[in-house]
């Protein structure tokens, strides 16, 4: 997954991303034990965000590298990736936020554990409240800085809901 | 599930012990976890296939 990484980065170094992060399963498995998925979701910011939201020049700019669409995917030295603009202000946030890691010695960005689980509240699909349940049970959550994402994007009903 | 008059000592062991399991599969560095879900994937795909689904292992070393 390095090498998919340092493809990303030199993306973003380009300015073909704005910025990324990774999210979904991938995104989880930094904070929890491994979840099965077969592709890697990153969220990003396009440089031309607010404008027009397409990822034709991003695509464009993979296939030039040699790297081609399998499905809803590109397939970056190995790893299916799924791009997904940041489409609301709540991924918007998260990306703005995102944690800085190495992966061995390739830098990365992985979603603060408490944007992915407000994500996973906005989304709501079963998965995601089991995703939930993983996070409150093996992740170290910072309550106080969820509270506020909570409140700022309207999700303190479907907390109080999940809670209940 | 078992109701709790149904849990002997030795199921509660085993669940607890379960329980560690996932905590340490947490804790482990980022790449590990990556090559358990390579490893997860290497488990799933057969399984998929016969339900005509598609799924392919990453090809990846680190």
């Amino acid at each position: 997954m390095e090498k998919t990484l340092q493809v990303l980065n030199t993306l973003e170094n380009e300015g073909v991303l704005g910025k990324y992060a990774i999210a979904g399963a991938m995104g989880a498995t930094f904070y929890i034990e491994p979840v099965l998925t077969f592709d890697l979701d990153v969220f990003i910011v396009l440089p031309q965000q607010g404008v027009l939201l397409t990822l034709a020049p991003l695509y464009e700019a993979l296939r030039v590298r040699g790297y081609h669409e399998e499905d809803e995917c590109v397939n970056i030295e190995g790893v299916p990736v799924q791009f997904l603009p940041a489409y609301n202000t709540l991924i918007e946030e998260a990306v703005a936020a995102a944690r800085e890691i190495n992966y061995t010695d390739t830098f990365t960005r992985v979603l603060r554990v408490e944007h992915l689980v407000a994500i996973c509240l906005q989304t709501g699909r079963d998965k995601d409240r089991e995703r939930i349940r993983l996070f409150r049970e093996q992740a170290s959550l910072d309550m106080e800085y969820l509270k506020e994402i909570l409140k700022r994007h309207g999700l303190e009903d479907a907390w109080q809901r999940l809670n209940k | 599930m078992a109701t709790p008059e149904q849990i002997t000592p030795e199921i509660a062991r085993l669940f607890f012990a379960k329980n560690e399991r996932r905590k340490r599969l947490a804790a482990l560095p980022y790449p590990e976890k990556v090559q358990a879900v390579v490893q997860l994937q290497r488990m799933a795909v057969p399984i998929l296939k016969n339900r005509d689904k598609r799924a392919r292992v990453w090809q990846i070393n680190t």
